[in-house]
């Protein structure tokens, strides 16, 4: 089990009205980030995801992470406010085997039409408090020097 | 540093200092190639780990291996077990997982491939359903012929190639017949499909048959008669599928396309070079030729279309003493020039490591350098791109036998 991910950024990550963005980079350091909604915390502690397709640009930089030791980052994102990013290396394509299965057979229960190409695996190397007061008050506690005096004033 | 047996069987730079000479190649898809280039060897931790209710394993000599291999992204490692003087990876079990290890350390996780659901079930004709289609992770393979006859009928056949022999033994131990039946193969493909997510491609192959009123007509009709059987299963008129056989002509491929749901066709050139071909493949040299060979591959693309024909070489064959090149850098010159006119024709060559194996005539001979194969898996997939070519017929996933077209991933 990952002790990456606390028990705030859990909820927040089992929370169904969460919206979950992974940020990828391709072969010229172009970012790619894209709402997926399969973004889950797996049995291992590990975050999973389900991509539907080969060649989106998301699945070929996931490849090219595994393969070139890349990150990628994922955005969580609550409608009452709470926000984390984790930070993450893809360590694992189920392309069969169970877990792959399992999910297709889910998958194939809501959208009979769905396509699966891999179930990814990332690994979460670290992980951040993104609600605005939480880095604001991170930001004056660390920075005290980058504020406007108007602010500060009598 | 070198081991003591390496010393002895490959004098050659570590595995790690190869690929640090390529950063730009991934480590993970070398490592595929010298796990295939050099075999492995189960350790007893991993034949006792080895589970037959979820590995694909196969009996060979009275032993239960396990079929082959996946790493973590996906890509499948198709590896043959070789004797400890042969220096292969050695596949243990520890801490709950198998690994490849070598000189003592761990390299990598790995997993043995699934085992399908339909792998025990038998045909009405009483045949066990895995001798007649084997799987790969999401393949179905037939190989529908062990009678070849450029091996079996001239002692013509391609110098490299262990699978006439490999098959006769198979067939011999299995009680199956030399060409399988088109029922037996649909029951067996009919059982496999009811296996959701299992399986995206079917893959049939078989030995040359140049009986027929043109060469090639037996062969061609049997397997017009196999994939419309196959056919019978599918509810769209073309499915994922791909024959691997002789190179037909064009009122044969015409055939093929028309009267079948056939998706791709590829006709293995094995050499990309016409002495060499000459030498290494001489039945079908004296059956087709090297450049009609070609003239067809290019006549395929016409009829199947751009991004659904391909032929495949053994990779590393071309340097075989003592008639193959002797130099590695022209070695890749003149086989990259060639797939490059294929590729501009709409052609795409993909390659398999060349293992020599025993029941070829060329089992005592060595591969070439894992360098070599790194650099042909890059020119290959280089030339698909600089040429706007697919290989999705044949991919890590379709088929997972070329580290050339594993790089596609990236396409």
């Amino acid at each position: 089990m990952s002790h990456v991910l606390n028990a705030d950024v859990i909820a927040l990550l089992e929370h169904p009205d969460t919206v979950r963005i992974l940020a990828t980079v391709d072969g010229q350091g172009v970012p790619h980030a894209v709402v997926k909604k399969s973004i889950h915390l797996g049995d291992d502690g590990n975050i999973h995801y389900l991509e539907l397709l080969e060649t989106s640009a998301t699945n070929r930089n996931m490849v090219r992470s595994i393969w070139f030791d890349g990150t990628v980052a994922i955005t969580l994102a609550n409608p009452d406010g709470r926000s984390a990013q984790i930070k993450g290396r893809p360590v694992k394509a189920h392309i069969t085997g169970p877990l792959f299965l399992h999910h297709y057979n889910r998958l194939k229960d809501i959208d009979a039409d769905a396509e699966l190409a891999a179930v990814w695996i990332i690994e979460p190397r670290l992980a951040l408090d993104q609600t605005f007061a939480a880095r604001r008050d991170a930001e004056r506690a660390s920075h005290p020097h980058f504020a406007h005096l108007d602010r500060l004033r009598r | 540093m070198l081991n003591p047996t390496r010393n002895r069987y490959r004098n050659e730079p570590a595995f790690d200092e190869v690929v640090a000479a390529h950063p730009d190649f991934p480590r993970l898809i070398a490592l595929k190639i010298d796990v295939q280039r050099r075999g492995v060897l189960y350790t007893e931790s991993a034949f006792r780990a080895v589970d037959p209710e979820r590995h694909q394993l196969y009996t060979w000599g009275g032993v239960h291996y396990p079929h082959s291999l996946l790493l973590r992204d996906g890509t499948t490692v198709l590896a043959n077990p070789q004797p400890e003087e042969r220096d292969p990876y050695r596949v243990e079990y520890t801490e709950g997982r198998f690994v490849l290890v070598d000189e003592g350390e761990i390299i990598e996780e790995v997993e043995i491939w699934p085992r399908p659901r339909y792998y025990d079930k038998k045909t009405s004709s009483g045949l066990l359903m895995k001798e007649v289609v084997s799987a790969r992770p999401q393949r179905l393979d037939i190989f529908a012929s062990a009678f070849c006859h450029f091996a079996h009928a001239e002692d013509n056949g391609c110098k490299f190639c262990p699978l006439p022999a490999h098959h006769r033994q198979l067939r011999e131990t299995y009680d199956l017949p030399t060409r399988l039946r088109a029922h037996d193969v649909k029951e067996c493909i009919a059982e496999a499909l009811k296996e959701p997510g299992r399986f995206t491609n079917i893959h049939i192959t078989g030995g040359s048959v140049v009986k027929g009123k043109e060469i090639l007509d037996a062969e061609l009709s049997y397997y017009i008669d196999l994939l419309k059987h196959i056919g019978e299963l599918f509810s769209t008129p073309r499915f994922p599928s791909q024959l691997l056989a002789t190179a037909y002509n064009e009122k044969q491929l015409a055939r093929l396309r028309e009267e079948t749901g056939l998706g791709s066709f590829t006709a293995d050139i094995e050499v990309l070079n016409e002495e060499k071909f000459n030498w290494i493949c001489p039945g079908k040299a004296h059956w087709i030729g090297y450049r009609e060979w070609k003239r067809r591959l290019v006549d395929a693309v016409g009829v199947f279309g751009r991004g659904n024909v391909g032929t495949g070489i053994v990779g590393g064959v071309e340097t075989a003493p003592p008639h193959g090149f002797t130099s590695e850098s022209d070695a890749l010159e003149a086989t990259l020039s060639e797939a490059e006119d294929l590729a501009e024709k709409g052609v795409t060559t993909v390659h398999t490591v060349w293992v020599p194996q025993k029941g070829s005539e060329f089992h005592e001979l060595k591969a070439p350098s894992l360098d070599y194969f790194i650099r042909l898996a890059k020119g290959l997939q280089g030339l698909r791109v600089k040429h706007g070519l697919s290989v999705d017929f044949d991919d890590y996933r379709r088929c997972g036998n070329h580290p050339d077209s594993d790089l596609a991933r990236l396409q």
